[in-house]
């Protein structure tokens, strides 16, 4: 069902950085994803649409692992993360952003930043034995005292995650906002900042929820540029969900359509846009009035 | 530019190693000088100890409740395994002394060997306490912490060794003001500087928004057990200098009603903010003396005076309740001081360095 994934040989042998193997996840009753198949190599942008409702941001839940699929596997880096912690996951180098705005109000740009940046440093290795994680908890004490005592090596950490923190705000156009608090900030900037922080975590797949939600679409379309350079300069593979049809199909190389949690259609922009299913899929909801007829 | 958000707290010229402890170096001093001013004051000492405890208390919950926005309400609890332990260790220890020191400073040396003690394992309880409930979300915690001070306080009660409902008698009374004051300044700058480290960001982040900070590499988990194993360690402390200063321990020290006065200097103080805690803890002490004092002065003899005690409880509920209409964030909010007395001064710009 996958025949962009096909089309690259060379690529093949190597596993996908993210991929869900008919993954499934029920509320209750209510089946939320079916059978979802994904995969995300370096250097793909793929797209996610669906109208409102249909198990997208559901979808990066189960990803992320805020969710436990009901069936089906999670494996990120070639590993099976089923039952991970969204920490666990990120540091195999798994970043999102929220569809409802979710940073660190309280805290400086920066700091949200920084926040993550350091997060990275732990890595969490699977099936270690009791010594090894007792190693582990005693010297993240050891950071207590490292930072009461304002050690040389607690400083440069320090300094670099200062430095780290600060060009990743540049990337994202967000230098001037650096020692404001986060929920000061525009939303506009806040999405940005969302993904300056998610890029601290130095991810190799970055999921975006709707990251241009609630912009105009002039800043929409620069949103988009961008989002396309750090696909390139960081070499990411990126998923990235968005309503906006016309935005998506412009970037993205690969688009999948959710409805009511069933994937109905997925291919290149065109095969999709073309797709009968997901015209109905979208009429059923009035989608096209009320969002794609906007634009 | 800057370079960093993280201030640097002392002069450039010193060699790192020494800008650590620096704080210290200077504290320890002033601190031994003080005592010996007060020493012909006890009650202004014994006021002072225990304005000093309860800020120790204050600031240490303030780290769990405060900084990482958990919600715990055993403070008492661990104060009471950390005044047992120290009190006891001290009490089977009381003969003994190390020859080859002066006995005031044989003393100090098993003093600090109690609180330690203590402390420790006031922290070995709160990680047995924290690691199942703080995986939990929300008011595990309340409720686990809740349930534990209650059981000290049974065991306690039951326990000859621990003197049951009478309480432990002749603890040496080997304490003093600048004892406690230097546990209250090491509290105070571990606080500081945990809030300042990217620990502490991790806590902030946590309290902030914990969803988010799991998604962002965050260990929550971890981060929320550390926190509360040094609070706890703190509130250990603070139980065993509080076991060498009173004439005598009971489970009464250590009740509900302790516990939410601690919750209510954080609370009062400002949910995150250190000096806040301070302030707060010192004016509470402060409170029911005043109220004593004032009984007394109008003439209401003993009865409305002793009473004070008996009407802490409904003092403190008021005082909440009043502070969530009126300023629900707190004196200081999340902030210090510092931070926000510029503020409040109309005339001061804000260039504060
Ligand atoms: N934790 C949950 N418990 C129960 N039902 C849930 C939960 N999370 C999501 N759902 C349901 O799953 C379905 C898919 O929701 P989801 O948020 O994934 O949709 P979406 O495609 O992101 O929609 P939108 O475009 O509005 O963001 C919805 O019917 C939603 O109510
Ligand atoms: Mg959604």
């Amino acid at each position: 069902m996958s025949p962009g994934a096909e089309a690259s040989p060379p690529r093949q042998e190597e596993a996908p950085l993210l991929q869900a193997d008919s993954v499934s996840i029920q509320f209750g009753g209510l089946r939320a994803l079916t059978d979802f198949n994904l995969a995300i190599r370096k250097g793909d942008l793929q797209g996610l649409i669906g109208p409102n409702g249909a198990g997208k941001t559901t979808a990066f839940n189960v990803l992320t692992g805020v969710y436990r699929p009901t069936r089906g596997d999670v494996r990120v880096a070639g590993r099976r993360v089923n039952g991970w912690l969204p920490h666990q996951i990120n540091h195999l180098g798994l970043a999102r952003t929220f569809q409802n705005i979710r940073l660190f109000r309280a805290l400086t740009a920066l700091d949200n930043v920084k926040v993550a940046c350091r997060a990275q440093g732990a890595l969490h290795v699977e099936g270690a034995d009791l010594g090894a994680k007792l190693r582990g908890a005693l010297r993240n004490y050891r950071d207590w005292w490292r930072a009461l005592l304002l050690t040389p090596g607690f400083m440069a950490e320090e300094r670099e995650l200062t430095r780290q923190a600060e060009r990743l705000l540049e990337v994202m156009g967000l230098s001037h906002r650096r020692d404001e608090e986060a929920r000061n900030l525009p939303y506009g900037e806040q999405r940005r900042l969302e993904i300056a922080r998610a890029l601290g975590t130095r991810p190799r797949v970055l999921l975006l929820d709707e990251p241009a939600a609630g912009m105009n679409t002039r800043e929409k379309a620069d949103l988009m540029v961008l989002i396309r350079k750090l696909r390139d300069d960081f070499s990411l593979g990126i998923l990235v969900i968005e309503h906006d049809m016309k935005l998506v199909m412009g970037i993205c190389e690969q688009i999948t359509v959710l409805d009511h949690g069933e994937t109905i259609a997925r291919g290149a922009p065109e095969q999709v846009r073309s797709d009968r299913k997901v015209i109905e899929a979208y009429l059923g909801d009035n989608y096209l009035e009320t969002h794609g007829g906007a634009a | 530019m800057e370079t960093s958000s993280v201030p640097t707290p002392s002069p450039g010229g010193l060699p790192p190693a020494l800008r650590g402890i620096l704080p210290v170096l200077i504290a320890v001093p002033v601190l031994l000088l003080f005592d010996r001013l007060l020493a012909s004051a006890p009650f202004a000492t014994y006021l002072l100890s225990i304005m000093g405890v309860n800020v120790i208390l204050a600031v240490s919950l303030n780290i769990v409740n405060g900084m990482t926005g958990q919600f715990s309400i055993g403070h008492a609890g661990f104060m009471a395994v950390g005044a047992y332990v120290a009190g006891v260790l001290s009490l089977s220890f009381k003969e003994t002394a190390l020859s080859f020191l002066p006995v005031a400073a044989s003393d100090q040396v098993f003093l600090v060997v109690a609180l330690l003690a203590g402390g420790a394992a006031a922290a070995l309880c709160g990680f047995l306490v924290g690691l199942p409930s703080l995986r939990l979300r929300g008011d595990y915690l309340a409720i686990v912490t809740l349930g534990f001070g209650e059981i000290i306080r049974v065991v306690v009660q039951n326990t000859d060794a621990f003197g049951r409902a009478l309480g432990l008698s002749g603890i040496p009374q080997t304490s003093s003001l600048a004892m406690v004051g230097f546990w209250v300044f090491l509290v105070v700058l571990v606080a500081r500087r945990i809030a300042y480290s990217s620990h502490g960001r991790s806590l902030w982040a946590i309290r902030e928004d914990e969803v988010a900070a799991e998604a962002m590499g965050v260990d929550t988990t971890g981060y929320k057990v550390r926190a509360f194993v040094v609070s706890a360690f703190f509130a250990g402390i603070a139980g065993g200098l509080f076991a060498h200063f009173v004439p005598i321990i009971n489970p009464g020290s250590f009740t509900f009603v302790k516990s939410m006065e601690i919750v209510v200097m954080v609370v009062l103080g400002g949910l995150g903010s250190t000096t806040g805690a301070i302030v707060a803890a010192v004016f509470l002490t402060l409170l029911p003396e005043a109220l004593r004092s004032a009984f007394t002065v109008m003439g209401a003899e003993g009865s409305l005076a002793q009473k004070v005690d008996q009407i802490r409880m409904p003092v403190y509920g008021l005082l909440l309740v009043a502070l969530m209409l009126l300023r629900p964030q707190g004196l200081f909010g999340m902030k210090e001081i510092w931070e926000v007395l510029p503020r409040w001064l109309p005339r001061r710009r804000k260039g504060l360095a």
